[in-house]
């Protein structure tokens, strides 16, 4: 018996042990807290001074949320840092996390009754948010004077609307595009694309590709699914219809799906894009893997404002993006995409919610050092005020948006249940890829079931 | 009277000894739980209150194809993985587990896998070996064979997630481990001397032994198998493609839950799945009185 | 005569080398299987002193340019907050865990292996079915909890329901454990007078220290790389634990910092295999016969 009792004496030590080194190299959770209050303080000239100045008003803490990787962390963190010296009676908190993870978080919190005041939004996901009123109306803000948005032209506002009520404004504007590199176009002695391209020149220029390149390269990415936007929605759009109508019905035709499906399929069958397996292998690959960084192929639908991203992968070439490719004789497919900010509806604190926004939006403190990093600002004297400290892929990045800006018309907002139908979306375009099902077969149950669906 | 007594000094010493566990279930997992059986009945979208809806989320399921491919998938990579994986630890914990000189070394070595958890580097380690330029296709191509799209084919996703799970076989690899700790050399010492062969040892020393950790394991196996989540959610990017080949439920059920706000239907999968494993588990439990052996 | 001599050596010498060979094929296919099981640790290795750019387009397995960078880089964590820090949390948060595993679970262990109470069996099944539900549906349920506690953007959700022993998994594990332990040792205790007790601290816990040692190896490991509560509930980041850290890494819709996310991943397995090495001795030398003979 002595000898167990020992090894359990043993063992018992053995996690003390673990206990003492953990608690001796951590602070508890308060601890951490003063901490960090420190450097903030340091940060201002003189914060006693400030304080005394803005007495009156009583101290206010807001909470940000943003979606990033390490540098946007950094360059939020120091905008942050800007504006509480402005407004020393305003704390913000900050929050952030991968595209992911933001949104799962995002949502429990919303859910919880714990929703950040200031939450950075998205097209994809603003229409489950804004009709299921977690989002603050922000024409209140506006009137009351805390939001400016006097610079802003009234697409870019309108882009931030649903059913006429303001829920968001544009941290940045951006527009999709292809983008295609110089060098690999020089090396095959092929034409760069035309910026006004169509349709049947993509699907001629893709080929080429495939056919210089003796097989070894392929034209470009398989857009039949996935998001359909923006893709098949500027598809739509130049045939004058839209993915959903405005009262939240489908908005475009089964012979219009019918047509997208058939000039994938057509060529799949060619090889001038990559097969179904070798496309589903790459669909979810990070930036540094996809297919345009790894080479596989020569041309790839991107948002603009990635093209620094992109340009930073490649040692030769210059990464340049065409519009997306425009239907002979059709409409304009273009419409403004960005990222957002709202503000949540629960928010206890929505005048000083407005105020940080104003100053991420509107002061030059703030776009010094925003640049472009999620589009080129929405306001046009912020837009021309950063366009001097650009670097030349960001450069181009902000010639491209604004040349293809004024085509862009206003586009309505999805319809609840928008998301199951994006997936029912790419999962039938998938079961084409891979011969399941005929492009008839795969547009006609669409139809049917996303009617279904959105008549739930 | 004194009988009575007993019975109750029995019962206040048992509760007292399950308290906080008691205290626990009550509080922490009990109420999330019934939360999620009321939500089961409801149209939920998380933003706006539940609306009651009876048993339409239930019939909703059983005619869902998805919800049948989700389950058929699930199903198959329980009852094909969760065997294999048990076999091969208990191998690997049989060999480990005497009479190899660096033992400790192979034995933490063997471990790594585990240690990975649900890392993001598994899924670019898993589409570096599986993908259609990895490690394996170009082994097959040297041994002259044809190469596949492994990761990305529907035929063969799923199998390549089954690999991944017997090789983060670590964990019932421990536990059998401890459970080899408890046999007794004397038994060994016995049948040694008996004369009995190494497999004879093993089939009537050793495994009738561990049962009762080959049980454990087995049954927490499956548990943990019915909601694998993460190696689908990595390694298919959260969609369960190709063609729903690795849509597992719970994979299936985030989805339903998080991207398309559909709570009330998410809670009713779970508790459906609840109700298939709850079954599974109690045909094991009733099945073990036949062949595991305690010393009580 | 002679010829029966030379036949006797060589079989001598044929079993002796049969017996040198079988040993070291078992030797070599334990190698091959292990570096199997180490490729991906070595090639995160190898590939945490690439460059960025050269991780994903060289397909050389050793760093081509040498550099110390991503450790560098990924240490400094963000806006000043180290990677330090997050260590020191995740210590912390995991000790807690395991005292609040290793103590909670293993009474409810013995209450259910060695006491006799009303409804212990019903007590059982509702131990083993709390299980059976994906955590997916009560993340929402549990957040309004400890939201309307206030406890959210504290370590709290995370170690409080240890303490509480939510964890089904190790109860279940020391039940097995204790179960196999067998019952006239207790009987020889219970004639020497000693009480439940005495009975819990004295006999089964040290002869159930294979299974708290597991306990303590699995909660360590566990918790370590659980992100999914910590995302949940730690937003700030001096709360920050490692597995949150490395997420800080990465960002579907910008860059990815591969190296760094793999010099860190590196460095957060080190204490996981230090724990594993350990541990592990107390699941080599047998306590099972020492203890039935002492």
């Amino acid at each position: 018996m002595s000898k167990m009792m020992k090894s359990l004496m043993l063992y018992a030590l053995s996690i003390i042990m673990l206990v003492t080194v953990a608690a001796c190299s951590s602070n508890t959770p308060n601890d951490a807290a003063n901490t960090t209050s420190t450097p903030k303080a340091t940060n201002q000239n003189d914060p006693n001074q400030q304080n005394e100045q803005n007495d009156k008003k009583d101290e206010v803490e807001i909470r940000f949320t943003w979606w990033g990787d390490t540098t946007r962390n950094e360059l939020y963190n120091a905008i942050v840092d800007r504006f509480e010296e402005e407004y020393p009676h305003i704390k913000v908190k900050r929050e952030f996390g991968g595209w992911g993870d933001y949104w799962d978080r995002l949502t429990t919190q919303v859910a919880g009754g714990n929703a950040p005041d200031v939450v950075s939004m998205h097209q994809f996901y603003v229409s489950d948010y804004a009709r299921r009123g977690a989002l603050l109306d922000l024409s209140q803000v506006v009137d009351s004077g805390s939001l400016d948005l006097t610079n802003f032209p009234e697409s870019a506002i309108n882009s931030g609307r649903i059913n006429d009520t303001l829920y968001m404004v544009p941290k940045g504007v951006t527009m999709p595009g292809w983008a295609y590199n110089t060098a690999v176009f020089d090396e095959l002695g092929i034409d760069y694309p035309d910026m006004n391209w169509t349709w049947e020149d993509y699907a001629a220029k893709v080929t080429e590709i495939y056919e210089k390149s003796g097989g070894s390269l392929w034209g470009s990415v398989d857009g039949s699914g996935g998001q359909p936007q923006p893709n098949f929605r500027y598809f739509t759009r130049q045939h004058g219809q839209d993915l959903y109508t405005a009262d939240g019905q489908i908005g475009f035709t089964e012979e219009t799906l019918v047509k997208w499906w058939s000039m994938w399929d057509e060529l799949r069958k060619k090889g001038a894009i990559p097969d179904a397996a070798t496309g589903t292998e790459y669909e979810n690959a990070p930036l540094e893997q996809n297919m345009f960084v790894t080479g596989l192929v020569a041309i790839t639908q991107i948002p603009a404002n990635q093209i620094y991203l992109y340009q930073q992968q490649f040692s030769e070439g210059e990464i340049r993006m065409v519009r997306m490719p425009t239907l002979a004789g059709g409409q304009n497919g273009e419409y403004i995409e960005g990222a957002y900010l709202s503000i949540t509806e629960k928010s206890k604190h929505p005048e000083e919610a407005a105020l940080f926004i104003d100053f991420f939006i509107n002061s030059e403190r703030s776009l010094e050092l925003f640049k472009v990093e999620q589009g080129s600002p929405a306001s046009t004297t912020m837009s021309e005020f950063v366009k001097p400290l650009l670097e030349p892929a960001q450069q181009r990045a902000v010639d491209f948006i604004q040349e293809v800006l004024p085509y862009a018309t206003d586009a309505v907002y999805a319809p609840l249940g928008a998301a199951e139908i994006q997936q029912l979306f790419s999962d039938q375009a998938s079961k084409i890829a891979f011969g399941q099902m005929s492009v008839e077969e795969a547009a006609k149950a669409f139809m049917t079931e996303a009617q279904a669906i959105l008549q739930r | 009277m004194n009988k009575l007594k007993q019975a109750w000094r029995n019962n206040w010493v048992g509760y007292l000894f399950l308290s906080p566990w008691l205290i626990g279930v009550l509080t922490l997992s009990a109420i999330p739980m019934l939360a999620s059986l009321y939500l089961s009945f409801t149209s939920y979208d998380m933003f706006t209150p539940p609306k009651f809806i009876g048993l339409d989320n239930y019939a909703t399921m059983f005619q869902d194809a998805k919800w049948r491919d989700s389950l058929r998938v699930t199903s198959m990579y329980v009852f094909l993985g969760v065997p294999l994986q048990l076999i091969f630890a208990l191998a690997i914990a049989l060999f480990l587990n005497r009479g190899i000189s660096g033992l400790k070394f192979y034995r933490a070595i063997y471990y790594v896998p585990s240690l990975f958890g649900g890392s993001v580097a598994i899924a670019l380690l898993w589409r570096q070996l599986f993908g259609s330029k990895g490690l394996v296709n170009s082994f097959l191509t040297t041994l002259g064979f044809e190469t596949k799209n492994w990761i990305a084919s529907p035929d063969t996703a799923l199998y390549t997630l089954i690999v991944l799970m017997i090789w983060q076989f670590g964990s019932p690899m421990v536990i059998f481990l401890a459970g080899l700790k408890q046999v007794p050399i004397e038994l060994y010492e016995a049948s040694k001397i008996d004369g009995a062969s190494k497999w004879k040892q093993f089939s009537r020393v050793t495994l009738p032994l561990i049962t009762p950790v080959v049980f454990f394991n087995l049954v927490m196996q499956i548990i943990g198998a019915f909601q694998a989540f993460t190696s689908a959610y990595i390694i298919s990017g959260g969609s369960g493609g190709p063609l729903n080949s690795t849509l597992f439920y719970t994979l299936y059920l985030y989805q339903k839950g998080f991207t398309h706000f559909q709570m009330g239907y998410a809670s009713a999968m779970a508790w459906f799945l609840l109700l298939f494993i709850a079954c599974a588990t109690a045909i094991l439990f009733i099945t073990s009185k036949k062949w595991v052996y305690y010393q009580e | 005569m002679k010829k029966d001599t030379v036949y006797e050596v060589r079989t001598y010498s044929s079993t002796s080398i049969s017996k040198l060979s079988k040993k070291l094929l078992k030797h070599v296919l334990i190698v091959t299987i292990g570096l199997g099981m180490l490729y991906p640790l070595l090639w995160l290795f190898s590939s945490s002193f690439k460059p960025n750019t050269e991780i994903f387009q060289s397909n050389s397995f050793f760093p081509q340019t040498f550099t110390l960078d991503n450790y560098k880089q990924g240490w400094s964590g963000l806006s000043g907050v180290t990677f330090g820090k997050f260590f020191a949390n995740s210590f912390f948060i995991v000790a807690m865990c395991i005292i609040g595993n290793v103590i909670a679970c293993s009474m409810a262990a013995f209450a259910f292996a060695r006491l006799k109470f009303a409804l212990r069996k019903m007590w059982f099944a509702i131990m083993l079915i709390t299980m059976m539900l994906p955590f997916h549906v009560t993340i929402i349920p549990q957040y309004i909890i400890f939201n309307s506690l206030e406890l959210v953007n504290t370590y709290v959700p995370l170690i409080l329901p240890k303490f509480l022993a939510v964890e089904s998994f190790f109860i279940f594990l020391i039940v097995q454990f204790i179960r196999s332990i067998p019952g006239e040792l207790d009987e020889a205790v219970k004639i020497d007078g000693c009480g439940p007790f005495k009975l819990y601290i004295y006999l089964i816990m040290p002869l159930a220290l294979p299974a708290l040692v597991t306990t303590t190896i699995f909660t360590f490991i566990w918790t370590w790389n659980d992100f999914f509560g910590q995302l949940l509930y730690i937003s700030e980041i001096n709360l920050y634990t490692v597995a949150l850290g490395l997420r800080m890494f990465l960002d579907a819709m910008g860059q990815n910092s591969w190296g760094a996310l793999f010099a860190m991943s590196i460095l957060s397995l080190v204490p996981l295999f230090a724990i594993f090495i350990f541990f592990q001795r107390y699941l080599i030398e047998g306590i099972a016969t020492g203890g039935l003979k002492g």
